[in-house]
């Protein structure tokens, strides 16, 4: 008996020895000292960093790019999740109840379900890259070509600052749709079809269909979507800092609060700021997580 | 099959068609308009940097939908030996290949003591685990280039884990990776039946034996899905190796195609831009077409539990 | 991927609660000190043949910025020299076009390179490297015989500038090697087959515009409309030309009003009309490659750059194109600098880093590269003047380089120069961001002025950022 719980103790601590170890040091430990860091004037490289206290989060409220880019991912965070979740939802419907007498999926949705998901299989740096191209200000543009040789003036889609962050968010809904379509047809999959058949019997048309029987059952779903696609809008860095102009620009009207993190730190050296820029995103985000599980009914993991 | 049953088969499968042609309408017709545009907004871009991946320069800079002249195939080789994407291919697939199943190895040990061996201080480990799916990996980036930057430092193994080494972001892709792929299996685990384990137990079986060869195999959906969302997550990231590799030959495949796309303004070679992004799109577009259906339902089932 | 974060708030807070826990257990690796340079172990006895004490088999790795004049200069002309001299030092070489992506971390990290051409559109802010130590002090190599000659010392073979420009914290730790000469750049043909005139004054300019817009042939000007940094250099240049040389000295010291000053207004207000009436279509979405390539193709006949120029689009110029240069022509009539007044500034800057582990063979590096023969030849190659007194005397050279050496004789003593963009970074992504604005017309000249008096006067109250001054 002894040696039983002595050995199962054993194997408890070799399989956890070496996942808690790793975590700790590469994942654990880097968040705690970024909270030290935060409160130093750390330039990199000075082996001993002066401790300025709450310096730089003084100087963060006054720092207006930082201010635009906070604005940005908040708008991000509510556009993001309510647009992609739209059209997914609508797509989803589509596929899976708009078929005959609307409860069985439409031909070719498998085909349709497939190419919808391409985007999201693609890395996010080569999306950048890829849109970069797509939105070329001139007529070697694969959008402003045609518009050109319409006769309408060329679209700044990334050079015009009051265009640009709407391209961003654009490519964003472009990649994230798919994935949304699928998750919602396995929610729509496991609703029984008789639902659907008993609403239709009861004479709902596609309309009622929609909001009085499908969206119900999807609401679970629908609202883990809507916690991903937050967190999503929350840590936007690779779009901005590849597709964008000046990283973030023109004029900081696409940058967020990741891309000033990483520019304070590797362009201008300023590790201790930008830690501090690191520790309000981090409230941000915790905050975000705390709210969307208080508003969501789902209160504990399940298991 | 005779030809007499194909032939009812087609026959009320055109009935059927009729059918719902009749009771849809329009309406079916705007059905499949809304999802053959948003094909086509997925598709469309996809194609032109195909089309202009074979395309000359001045072509590319000329009218953005006219076809090539002719099929400028070296833009590829320009792409894969000049800027160096079939280096940044292999990279990712070395790094990728370690670290997921690193991930999935140690993950899973972890998520299966936590998932069904109470002890003292089992809850505590298994939140700090999961409290890391909040944290904005922004936060850490700072101090976690110096954590790496010290771990080369170490006697023996220093050299290997570094910055600049595949080991040593795979060790990170591998810590990163935890929060989400203990979440994920130990609620996996919690579910599988106990009986068989106990039996085996009974029979005089470890408790390492029991994992790797009752357990394990009976976990296959839940790890099958996590492996897919790490193997994507993993190839797609691009803040940590830009941060962890600098130096060119060690550097990933998304680090590379953003390169290339500042390089081509300097060296204005725009056409092996396009093919490097043929390159970086089409292998995953076909692995993904090949195994849509566990990527997807892998995907999905990971995001829904 | 995303990730998901359900969990109650609860479990949250006690998981947050345990991490300082665990933390203390975790490795400590915040500022660890760096691993000590090796170099400093056994220094190398200096003599005539060797004044810096280069060690005889210690590598040395060099990074090149590959943007306008690519590697080739690197590999093809100073790294054989050098080796014709020191044949067991290996010399690693590498290049990047994104100098700071690549490099900080390693500066960050205590094991930075010896040799760096810290230059393109992302080099490496200097100013945070002075202030971290990183810069190696060249007085050394200033003081130390030149190349070509014993008698006489590396510091009268390069222009007085070069040793003021970098020159940090009074020590001379920046070397300028390229001298480049900004300007408006044009081709020689075009103007020539189409009787269009060099403007001497800003009214001329402004008219020239308008004959060219109104000859329907190509767009009167444009800039590298996604880079405005190429944009707020006429602007400035102009500024000092109109107030004299205080106005730069002003800015670069971060005195109050000095971006609002009189001078700034006229030029800000100068450009804003171009910007308004004369830019080539689509200009603000192109790159500077692009840009220039139009007026390679002659769809716009001006655009603002620096002698680096011609042997950037050495691939897309037509062979009679012969690009061609001009000052900034006279705006006010009572302007404090004459006409011809240049903004000259020692570019392609070269830098040692300190705590790398072998100095002294860099700055010998460096020292080869100032020898007559390295310099001529680069010239040559990359069709560029460099900061090397009478280098390329008796070479041949190109229009460009022709036109620019004959400008640069003209202005004589009347050449002026800026630093703030290089001292302090967040100022010149301000300068970047509001030049574009202004340039669309979406900012007037004089909000343009106020937003970067803002931020200059943001930087002097913030006691983390290290301040420089000039005279």
């Amino acid at each position: 008996m002894i040696f039983n719980r002595y050995r199962r103790g054993l194997f408890i601590i070799s399989f956890l020895a070496a996942p808690v170890m790793l975590y700790l040091v590469y994942v654990i430990s880097p968040y705690l000292q970024a909270f030290y860091i935060a409160m130093t004037d750390w330039r990199g490289v000075t082996a001993t960093p002066t401790f300025i206290g709450l310096d730089n989060f003084v100087r963060l409220f006054g720092d207006e790019t930082f201010w635009k880019a906070v604005t940005h991912n908040v708008l991000l965070l509510v556009l993001l999740p309510l647009i992609t979740i739209v059209i997914a939802l609508f797509f989803a419907f589509l596929l899976n109840v708009g078929g005959a007498q609307g409860v069985t999926g439409i031909r070719g949705s498998k085909i349709y379900r497939v190419v919808f998901f391409f985007p999201q299989v693609l890395a996010v740096a080569v999306v950048a890259v890829l849109f970069q191209q797509v939105f070329r200000p001139d007529g070697s543009g694969m959008l402003n070509g045609p518009l050109m040789a319409l006769g309408v003036s060329p679209i700044g889609f990334l050079s015009d600052p009051q265009v640009a962050f709407w391209s961003v968010l654009g490519v964003m809904v472009w990649q994230a749709v798919g994935f949304y379509v699928v998750l919602f047809s396995a929610g729509l999959a496991s609703i029984p079809r008789d639902m659907f058949e008993a609403a239709q019997i009861d004479g709902a048309g596609r309309m009622s269909l929609f909001f009085r029987v499908t969206l119900p059952l999807l609401w679970d779903t629908v609202q883990v979507a809507w916690v991903y696609l937050g967190i999503l809008a929350l840590d936007v860095f690779a779009i901005v800092w590849v597709m964008t102009d000046q990283h973030g620009g023109p004029d900081w009207s696409t940058t967020v609060m990741a891309a000033e993190i990483y520019r304070n730190a590797f362009q201008y050296s300023r590790f201790g700021y930008a830690s501090a820029l690191g520790v309000v995103m981090f409230v941000f985000t915790v905050g975000f997580a705390i709210l969307s599980l208080r508003l969501s009914r789902r209160e504990r993991i399940e298991y | 099959m005779t030809t007499v049953t194909s032939w009812t088969a087609a026959n009320s499968r055109r009935l059927a068609r009729e059918e719902r042609r009749r009771r849809l309408g329009p309406l079916g017709v705007l059905t499949h308009v809304a999802l053959l545009i948003w094909t086509l907004l997925v598709m469309v871009p996809i194609l032109w940097t195909f089309l202009a991946s074979v395309k000359s320069e001045d072509e590319i800079f000329g009218d953005a939908w006219s076809l090539p002249a002719t099929l400028r195939w070296d833009n590829f080789a320009r792409a894969w030996e000049q800027a160096h994407i079939g280096q940044y291919m292999l990279n990712s697939v070395i790094v990728v290949a370690f670290s997921t199943f690193g991930t999935m190895l140690v993950g899973s040990m972890a998520a299966y003591v936590l998932a069904r061996y109470p002890f003292r201080g089992n809850r505590a480990i298994y939140l700090l685990f999961v409290s890391g799916l909040a944290f904005p990996v922004y936060l850490a980036l700072t101090p976690l280039f110096f954590v790496v930057q010290n771990l080369g430092n170490l006697p023996v193994i220093g050299p290997f884990i570094g910055l600049n080494t595949h080991a040593g972001i795979v060790l990170v892709y591998i810590a990163y990776s935890m929060p989400f792929t203990v979440f994920f299996l130990s609620a996996f685990f919690r579910t599988l039946p106990t009986a068989v384990g106990e039996a085996a137990m009974v029979d005089g079986a470890s408790h390492t034996r029991v994992f790797f060869q009752i357990m394990l195999p009976m976990a296959r959906p839940g790890i099958i899905s996590i492996t897919i969302f790490n193997i994507l997550g993993q190839w797609n990231q691009y803040q940590l190796p830009l941060v962890l590799l600098q130096e060119r030959d060690k550097w990933v495949l998304t680090q590379g195609i953003s390169d290339v796309s500042t390089a081509a303004g300097y060296d204005q070679d725009w056409s092996a831009l396009f093919a490097a992004l043929t390159i970086a799109i089409l292998p995953m577009l076909v692995v993904y077409t090949l195994f849509q259906r566990q990527i997807q339902s892998g995907l999905t089932s990971g995001a829904l539990k | 991927m995303p990730h998901t974060p359900h969990i109650s708030r609860r479990e949250l807070l006690r998981g947050a609660a345990l991490v300082p826990v665990a933390g203390a257990l975790a490795a400590c690796a915040t500022p660890a000190a760096p691993p000590a340079a090796t170099s400093s172990s056994a220094p190398v006895a200096t003599s005539a043949a060797n004044p810096l004490g280069v060690p005889a088999d210690k590598p040395l790795e060099v990074w090149i910025f590959d943007g306008g004049f690519g590697q080739d200069y690197a590999t093809g002309i100073h790294q054989p020299l050098f080796k014709s001299k020191y044949p067991n030092v290996e010399i690693k070489h590498n290049s990047t076009k994104e100098i700071t992506k690549v490099l900080q971390p390693r500066f960050a990290g205590g094991n930075p390179p010896e040799v760096i051409d810290n230059s393109g559109a992302n080099f490496m802010d200097f100013g945070a490297l002075a202030q971290d130590s990183q810069l190696q002090d060249l007085t050394a190599l200033l003081d130390a015989p030149s190349w070509d000659d014993p008698n006489t010392k590396v510091r009268d073979t390069i222009d007085q500038s070069v040793i003021d420009i970098g020159t940090y914290d009074g020590k001379f730790s920046v070397l300028g090697y390229v001298n480049y000469i900004h300007g408006i750049w044009y081709s020689q043909k075009a103007f020539r087959d189409n009787q269009w005139q060099i403007p001497k004054t800003w009214d001329e300019f402004l008219a020239l515009c308008e004959t060219i817009k109104k000859s329907g042939k190509m767009a009167p000007f444009t800039y590298a409309g996604k880079f405005p940094q190429y944009l707020y250099e006429p602007l400035l240049t102009m500024a000092a030309k109109i107030g004299g040389n205080e106005v730069l000295v002003n800015i670069d010291n971060l005195e109050d009003g000095a971006w609002t000053a009189e001078p700034m207004k006229t030029a800000a207000t100068a450009w804003a009309e171009v910007g308004a009436k004369y830019l080539m279509q689509g200009t603000t979405g192109l790159d500077h490659i692009q840009t220039q390539t139009a007026q390679n193709k002659y769809r716009v006949a001006m655009l603002p750059s620096g002698s680096w120029l011609e042997n950037e689009q050495k691939s897309t110029t037509p062979a009679d194109f012969e690009y061609g240069m001009f000052p900034i022509p006279d705006v006010t009539g009572s302007d404090k600098l004459p006409y011809g007044t240049l903004h000259t500034q020692p570019g392609e800057n070269f830098i040692v880093s300190a705590k790398s582990p072998n100095p002294q063979a860099g700055m010998e590096y460096l020292r080869a590269m100032l020898s007559k023969k390295a310099a001529g030849d680069f010239s040559e190659l990359v069709r560029t003047l460099t900061v090397v007194k009478g280098a390329s005397e008796g070479r041949k050279n190109s229009p460009g380089v022709e036109s620019a050496s004959k400008a640069i004789t003209e202005a004589g003593a009347n050449v002026v120069y800026y630093r703030w963009n290089n001292w302090y970074g967040p100022l010149k992504d301000e300068g970047v961001a509001a030049t574009g604005e202004l340039m669309a017309g979406r900012l007037s000249p004089d909000k343009y002025l106020e937003r970067m008096q803002k931020k200059a006067d943001e930087i002097k109250n913030d006691s983390s950022i290290k301040k420089y001054q000039r005279s």
